[in-house]
């Protein structure tokens, strides 16, 4: 028995250090990892919102006949990060390209998960995509992914509701006259949106604060600051505040729940603020709604101001796993740059580069792919207000290098406020604390303001 | 030639001769082999990460104790823990009151359909915690959901879902769960009593209810510790429940450190902090284990008396 204890131990011993030297070997020798540009057999990890994956890579195959590509759908952006990080970790299999949200790019960057696209010739490539997305893909000064969607924040909102409130939505210039707005649709029963204050609301939270000029957290290399009491943050939580107090947002319902679905659909909420690449997903949601809808430049925090903010989105990278980067590039440069993007801004994603943003056929009403959506919104030319939209000036706003657990902790903190527990200048100052935290135990220099 | 003649002398007499003798680990050696990869190395690697700290900023460096010392200060931990506690003081003792109710019943024989009502109240067993936690939620919905349309015609505004009596909820759905698999246990040790025990009892003038007291429930009582024990670890595991009813629950009641597992869970997937989340699991285990240990030994007990 003495022996047999022995054995287990010695052989326990050196499984675990085979473990660690194979975690170890985590040096990546770039050369070997660039492999054939013209053969591989890639594999692709990300969603398919629009169920055009499928073309898009017979088409991609056909032009570059020596690669073939292995799409996984592996579910929400959430799952797909969860996902990666695991292969990451294990120090294999992970894919060669992944889709990813714009925010949690740069976590994977600083990680060393993702490869710098620079020396693929991706830097060249920056005039030709909208600042907004662009620019929260760089790391460094160096892009980690492009971009295949751009988000502008917009305004959607529900005319048959406003029209029974007796509001006319294109006169909402500003946060102040939403604000009256809200009033008025409270009292038919409707609510003018929904804020629950789950992770789920912070897309939506960044790109409000973003658009009244909020930095509540600055990166600057391994120090960060944060601070959820500046002027934007400070002008974002009084008015969050008010719509609160006053009964006048829907605090139950979180985003792209199924009650939110229902509530979208039944007219219970009147509009969202929310990312340009929305029509889709209000078409699915809220068909009994059809013809209903319209869309609007978002509200302004000072009259006569022209800001906007970028809400999601998401990119193509490449993997530092990756034994063929090279073909992993190809890969993405031609679904977010090339032909591949002229394909999926034709079938409903909002595209974030400038060529096709601005052409004509992008908002041309009788375009096939324009007027099943144009319907929807009762007529209204949508890729017109979206594109307009899309161009207007973006002040510049990073995200933290640890945003998944930025977004995941906002759900923690933050939605005590929306019970009504604690105020929101209450619940900011506990999540400054919590990311302040956070900071310090993965090496950051963090101050907390 | 004496390799033989001693292997002949072993098997003629069975005594242990103080000499290696390998023959037991060729019978020994696969299941050896699949046991310590699959059960040992995975906690000893477990123990192993739980010592080191790997950071966004300086990578992985050992730290010895520190993600000990941490766990022991951190609030969000030991809300968990204090969560799951409270649950299981609860929920265990309602469910297995159900669930001995029921095999009591179907056991007495005198009441028709026992088959049907055996196989329908195992039947959530079966179902995928995920679906059968999906279907509550929908259930539970106070806007969309069964209570939904329960409030809109009593006129009440009744919410299951509400922070304070969310517990309860998710209590019944592990409940509604898991009666029926304890229920089994305790009717599979109930059918082991002989019928002629019930017939002498009957002869000697005892009711139904002294055969429950004098001979079912004494019955009972060994089946009581496995399905307590079973119960307690499951409670202290919860995860797939709290988890899914995340995003349908309002006002994000349930946190991401709503218990242990959970916590554990979003520090290695969200908050890159894998051996942070090591050391809580490992610390997780050994409070389950001392639980279960001082129960059994209890249990153990009032079995000697």
């Amino acid at each position: 028995m003495r022996n047999g204890k022995k054995f287990i131990a010695a052989t326990a011993a050196a499984a675990t250090l085979v473990g660690m030297a194979a975690c170890g070997n985590d040096a990546n020798n770039a050369e070997a990892n660039l492999g054939d540009a013209d053969k591989a057999e890639l594999v692709f990890w990300g969603w398919d919102s629009g169920n055009t994956m499928k073309d898009l890579i017979a088409d991609f195959e056909e032009a570059n006949p020596g690669i073939t590509v292995k799409f996984n759908n592996t579910g929400t952006a959430a799952d797909t990060s969860t996902a990666l990080s695991n292969a990451i970790e294990a120090g294999n299999g992970a894919p060669d390209v992944v889709m990813l949200e714009d925010p949690t790019v740069t976590q994977f960057a600083v990680t060393g998960g993702l490869v710098s696209l620079k020396e693929f010739g991706a830097a060249d490539l920056k005039d030709d995509y909208a600042a907004g997305p662009w620019n929260k893909l760089q790391y460094n000064g160096e892009p980690y992914a492009l971009p295949i969607d751009s988000g502008p924040e917009m305004f959607f909102y529900n005319k048959a509701v406003f029209d029974k409130a007796g509001v006319d939505a294109e006169s909402i210039e500003t946060w102040d006259d939403y604000y009256e707005a809200a009033k008025k649709i409270r009292v038919t029963g409707s609510y003018i949106t929904n804020m629950a204050g789950t992770e789920n609301d912070y897309q939506p939270f960044t790109a409000q604060a973003w658009q009244a000029g909020a930095q509540p957290w600055k990166v600057d290399g391994e120090n960060i600051t944060i601070n959820m009491h500046d002027e934007g943050m400070t002008k974002y939580v009084e008015f969050v505040q008010k719509l609160i107090d006053e009964d006048l947002v829907d605090t139950k319902t979180p985003n792209w729940s199924d009650d939110w679905n229902r509530e979208l659909n039944d007219g219970t909420l009147a509009s969202l603020t929310i990312g340009a690449w929305m029509p889709i997903n209000l078409m699915n949601g809220a068909p009994d709604q059809a013809g209903n809808w319209r869309v609007r430049t978002l509200p302004q925090w000072n009259a006569g101001d022209e800001v906007s903010a970028e809400d999601g989105g998401s990119a193509l990278a490449v993997v530092s796993q990756s034994k063929q980067q090279a073909a992993a590039y190809k890969f993405i440069e031609y679904l977010t740059h090339g032909d591949g993007a002229d394909t999926m801004a034709a079938t409903g994603t909002f595209p974030s580069l400038k060529r096709i943003l601005s052409s004509d056929s992008f908002t041309d009403p009788d375009a096939e792919a324009n007027k099943e959506v144009n319907e929807f919104f009762g007529g209204q030319n949508v890729n017109e207000v979206l594109a307009a939209a899309a161009q207007l000036p973006v002040t510049e706003f990073q995200y933290l290098p640890y945003n998944p657990f930025a977004q995941s902790s906002y759900g923690d903190q933050i939605s005590k406020a929306y019970t009504g527990e604690i105020t929101l200048e209450e619940a900011m100052a506990n999540y400054a604390q919590a990311l302040g935290d956070h900071g310090t135990q993965q090496g950051y220099t963090v101050t907390v303001e | 030639m004496t390799a033989q003649v001693q292997a002949t002398t072993a098997s003629r007499i069975p005594v242990n001769k103080h000499k290696r003798d390998w023959r037991g680990w060729k019978f020994m050696g696969p299941f050896a082999v699949v046991f310590v990869f699959v059960f040992i190395i995975p906690i000893v690697y477990a123990i192993y990460i739980s010592f080191f700290k790997r950071q966004m900023i300086g990578g992985t460096k050992f730290v010895g104790v520190e993600n000990y010392a941490r766990l022991l200060t951190d609030t969000n931990f030991w809300q968990a823990v204090g969560r799951v506690a409270i649950f299981t003081c609860f929920q265990v003792p309602i469910m297995l009151f159900l669930s001995a109710a029921m095999a009591l019943a179907l056991d007495s024989m005198k009441l028709h359909g026992t088959k049907f009502f055996r196989i329908a109240t195992f039947l959530p067993y079966a179902v995928p915690a995920v679906v059968s936690t999906m279907v509550w939620g929908f259930v539970y919905g106070a806007k969309y959901g069964l209570v939904g349309s329960l409030n809109d015609l009593l006129g009440t505004n009744i919410d299951v879902l509400e922070p304070n009596v969310l517990l309860a909820s998710i209590a019944n759905i592990n409940t509604w769960e898991f009666t029926g698999y304890n229920m089994l246990i305790f009717y599979s040790a109930l059918s082991t009593i002989p019928h002629s025990l019930y017939e002498a009892a009957s002869i000697d003038g005892a009711t139904e209810w002294d055969i429950v007291k004098k001979i079912k429930l004494p019955e009972l009582k060994g089946s009581l510790a496995i399905t307590v024990i079973f119960s307690i670890i499951g409670s202290f595991q919860l995860f797939n429940e709290p988890s899914v009813l995340q995003n349908m629950v309002p006002g994000n009641a349930i946190t991401t450190y709503y218990t242990p597992n959970m916590y554990a869970y979003n520090l290695s997937f969200t908050g890159n902090q894998s051996n942070y989340a090591a050391a809580l699991a490992i610390v997780m285990a050994i409070i389950t284990m001392t639980i279960a240990y001082i129960v059994q030994l209890k249990s153990m007990k009032e079995q000697m008396k």
